[in-house]
């Protein structure tokens, strides 16, 4: 049925005479591709900031590891699922036993169902980030077997963690790399930009619909951009 | 006084979100090349999306109809056992009346955004195209969330009666074995179909579930992914005012077999429902570039009055007002293409590239022509065409029109009465049906310029300061 619809429909399409698209108009240009190292970093956090996204520099890993506890005291986090127990080299078990949070990882995991039980019963999702575009304050995450989808949306807050240089200025930056192998396409590809939200009720604006309540961003600059003055956690928090 | 603040509002953020770019113009302009490339080579972009995204493992089904869309996707769910499907909002869904369908053969439909979980607990129809409930006040929400076990206690926060909808939608993702979405963009490059949220509730039905069926109209395509990128800017900036939404999701294929989640199944339905005879009608064919934004809603000066409930069907606003005369037929929705100003607004502001006033004059003119091909003239279209071609005649020739005035004049303020026509015979009762004439001035203005030349000017009152 659905062959014979398709020839019927495309059939009807392909009767009318085709013309030569007309020549597009030259590509608009995007401003953020001319900002440098730091503007982009301070882009990103403005942005993201904006959407009650909060944004950290660590120095190293082990500056990760202090501020994943800091948020963790201040969101009072008792479980968290994390895609793996290395998060770019932020001992994420090390961050639990520390911090008396019972942790998971997703390699704990064989079954579906019981994984997703336990997505849509923690307390927080700790991510890596495989890309972050200065353009919005938005994240890129590239689903595949160790970084499944529900750890970045079923939880109430999202945490993920970004090596500085996986900071681009446009989505073009990130898409051109993510599609570019035909082989490796991912089964999703998602842009994230802050906290879930509506404003579908009498255009009242609030985070927090069905994905994550609240957002955490750590950089790691190590190797990375001449952070390392920061005044650690919390410099360029919204809250 | 809500919506007309909820339009102005939402036209005033769209255009500080198109400040953004370097060059909004030029941004625009782009986009509306990209739509206009799109139907050019629509059949060409569908085959290669089919072919990108069946080679990925989607399974691509055509629909030719909305009666063979929804006895698809409930085989789908018959074959899958499911008890129930939640949704994402998806107007095409709502084009073919999906949930009816799905919830009179035994599968329940949960709406899950929370739009359209007001509207569906409602029974309402869509408000707005990006805002199905907008108007719907906080007290009738808590009301029906009470009813209907959503909510505990009464409320009309927006804010809790949202998480309420949270927490009640949330146990339906957990164990949900079935989502249906629409589709914002499909890239003929790769295969991918692409969804743009603030909610999440999209991501949930693309993650959650181990099957996932995707509906599409078949007009959705871009070239390119870049493409895809640039149009995704421009429909978040004119959909909501926004830079970019929370979510950006861009689906190929299923998920891998080694994945812990999203759909081990994806199908993606391509709907016609009479586009791609629209398609063949290249006069009107440009409303096929609409992208669904809702910017027409906002900035249209009727529908900041009436809302969306007054156009009476799924699509409202001047998009709606462009679409559903082609697919409902021109002769069913007189009032829609009728019920505008042809102020424009709506084609400034589309950045598809949509000529809405154009086409309302054309659905005007076809309606007429119908009307007055032979076999289908009644008494009223020879009245109106004499009418009209005497009127004609008249405005032609100067001192026909002068008689002519001065002989209708008498003969209308004759019906008139405390100053008012309220109806004249020979069948024009349509008109007065819902408006009244006042009665013809006993001169005309000329007649009255001609008489005040030989009136004396009347000099200033030197005793008022303030006269000049």
């Amino acid at each position: 049925m659905s062959m014979q619809a398709r020839e019927e429909i495309l059939g009807r399409l392909k009767s009318v005479r085709k013309n030569t698209p007309a020549a597009r108009p030259a590509k608009p240009v995007l401003s953020e591709i001319n900002l440098d190292k730091e503007q982009l970093l301070q882009r990103f956090t403005s942005e993201l900031n904006a959407q009650t996204g909060a944004v950290y520099q660590a120095k190293d890993k082990e500056d990760a590891v202090r501020i994943l506890s800091e948020i963790a005291s201040a969101e009072g986090l008792k479980s968290i699922l994390a895609t793996s127990g290395h998060i770019y080299g932020v001992d994420i078990r090390a961050f639990g036993s520390q911090n008396n949070i019972s942790v998971s990882t997703v390699q704990d995991f064989s079954d579906r169902n019981a994984f997703r039980e336990l997505a849509f019963a923690v307390d927080a999702g700790i991510t890596s980030a495989d890309f972050a575009v200065a353009e919005t304050g938005t994240l890129g995450v590239i689903f595949y077997k160790d970084q499944p989808r529900l750890v970045s949306i079923a939880p109430p807050v999202h945490i993920a963690i970004v090596p500085v240089d996986k900071l681009y200025p446009v989505y073009e930056n990130v898409i051109e790399q993510v599609f570019k192998d035909t082989n490796k396409i991912p089964s999703q590809f998602c842009f994230i930009t802050g906290p879930s939200s509506t404003t579908d009720i009498k255009g009242v604006h609030f985070k927090g619909m069905h994905g994550p309540v609240k957002i955490f961003v750590i950089f790691i600059m190590t190797g990375g951009i001449g952070h390392e003055n920061s005044d650690g956690p919390g410099k360029t928090m919204v809250r | 006084m809500f919506l007309k603040l909820f339009c102005s509002g939402f036209s005033m953020m769209r255009q500080f979100a198109l400040s953004s770019f370097p060059d909004p113009e030029a941004a625009e302009s782009y986009s509306r090349s990209i739509r206009a490339e799109v139907l050019e080579r629509l059949p060409e972009l569908l085959e290669e999306f089919e072919k990108k995204a069946i080679s990925r493992g989607v399974k691509v089904i055509w629909a030719r109809d909305a009666a063979e869309a929804n006895n698809i996707i409930l085989d789908i769910a018959r074959q899958k056992g499911v008890q129930y499907v939640t949704k994402g909002k998806s107007m095409i869904t709502e084009e073919i009346g999906l949930n009816e369908h799905l919830i009179k053969n035994g599968v329940d439909v949960y709406e899950t955004d929370l739009g359209e979980v007001i509207t569906q607990q409602l029974g309402l129809p869509p408000f707005h195209l990006v805002g199905p409930a907008i108007n719907v006040p906080p007290e009738k929400i808590s009301d029906i969330f009470l009813k209907n076990g959503i909510l505990k206690e009464p409320t009309t926060d927006p804010v809790a009666l949202g998480k309420a909808a949270r927490m009640y939608l949330r146990e339906k993702f957990r164990t949900q074995e079935m989502g249906i979405v629409g589709v914002n963009m499909a890239v003929a490059e790769t295969g991918s179909f692409i969804n743009v949220e603030n909610e999440g509730n999209i991501r949930m039905n693309k993650s959650s579930p181990k099957t996932l069926v995707a509906i599409m109209s078949l007009e959705k395509l871009v070239p390119t992914l870049a493409d895809a990128i640039h149009m995704t800017r421009i429909l978040i900036r004119n959909c909501t005012g926004q830079k970019m939404t929370s979510y950006v999701s861009f689906d190929t294929g299923p998920k891998k077999p080694d994945e812990l989640d999203g759909p081990e199944d994806v199908y993606v339905v391509i709907l016609d429902n009479g586009r791609s005879e629209i398609y063949k009608d290249l006069k009107v064919r440009d409303i096929l570039k609409c992208i669904r934004c809702g910017a027409c809603m906002n900035t249209c000066p009727v529908y900041a009055r009436i809302g969306g409930y007054p156009y009476g069907f799924t699509y409202t606003g001047p998009m709606g007002q462009a679409i559903n005369p082609l697919l409902w037929g021109i002769e069913n929705t007189t009032d829609l293409y009728r019920a505008c100003t042809l102020c424009g607004s709506c084609r400034k502001t589309c950045p598809a590239g949509v000529d809405h006033p154009f086409l309302f004059l054309e659905y005007r003119s076809r309606e007429i022509r119908k009307k007055n091909a032979k076999g289908n003239r009644t008494l009223l279209s020879r009245l109106e065409n004499t009418i009209a071609a005497i009127s004609s005649f008249g405005m032609r020739q100067g001192r026909a029109w002068i008689l002519g005035v001065r002989c209708v004049r008498p003969l209308l303020n004759f019906l008139s009465k405390d100053g008012y026509i309220r109806d004249i015979p020979f069948g024009v009762q349509g008109w007065f049906g819902c408006r009244d004439l006042t009665a013809m001035p006993d001169k005309t203005f000329h007649e009255r310029w001609k008489d005040l030349q030989n009136e004396p000017v009347p000099l200033a009152d030197t005793a008022k300061k303030d006269v000049i």
